[in-house]
């Protein structure tokens, strides 16, 4: 998604290298992704529940989430 | 001592003989040091950097370029790095910023693997529809998978 649009950044980052990132995440399971503060979810999803969360994360609110 | 055997070398020769323009890999570590500062260990920093060396060793349209963290202040900002291990990796065509911050080994050897043909491709296995949906997106995404070794 990086690849495609200028204004995404994607980080993989392993947890146990950084424990303040964990902490501060609440990892709890893996993977877990985070976007913009305001949506996450854990484990992999379908490419097109990827983009919802993507959508909703860019929507103005920005609404938050966990699954 | 490496850490790709040579079944897994040429494989991955293979693999990279896909790759269409220059990658680059753009990496942060520490300077090696004899003394042990708390708070400024990396215990991969070592390992990930001979393993992108021999990464790159299997491609010439593979860069690397190693930088000190702690001496480069300049480049790390320029690339979005605030800690490390931590690497960047980007071709012509590629629009955002894809950055690792893990040692690329197990599971995540092959997403790397993925994402440098992707990268040197400018472009994804994505379908249409959600190229077109990421098109549209102009908020800046700051998208952080968190991953554990595997």
């Amino acid at each position: 998604m990086a690849i495609e649009n200028e204004h995404v950044t994607a980080d993989v980052i392993e947890v146990n290298e950084f424990p303040h990132l964990a902490q501060r995440y609440a990892i709890r399971g893996v993977p877990k992704t985070v976007i913009n503060e305001s949506v996450e979810f854990v484990g992999s999803v379908p490419e097109r529940d990827f983009l919802a969360h993507i959508q909703r994360a860019a929507s103005p609110s920005g609404s938050s989430s966990e699954l | 001592m490496g850490f790709l055997s040579a079944d897994n070398q040429n494989e991955i020769k293979h693999l990279f003989e896909g790759l269409a323009g220059e990658v680059q890999l753009i990496y942060f570590t520490q300077k090696e040091s004899p003394l042990f500062i708390p708070g400024h260990e990396c215990e991969t920093c070592k390992d990930t950097r001979t393993l992108l060396e021999e990464i790159a060793g299997l491609s010439d349209k593979i860069k690397l370029e190693v930088h000190d963290f702690v001496a480069e202040t300049e480049a790390a900002r320029e690339h979005g790095i605030d800690r490390i291990l931590g690497f960047v990796m980007t071709a012509e065509g590629v629009k955002g910023k894809v950055r690792y911050f893990v040692m690329p080994c197990g599971y995540e050897f092959a997403v790397l693997v993925g994402s440098l043909l992707d990268v040197s491709l400018g472009k994804t296995d994505l379908s249409e529809s959600s190229v077109e949906t990421l098109r549209t997106l102009d908020k800046d995404l700051h998208i952080q998978v968190f991953v554990t070794p595997t």
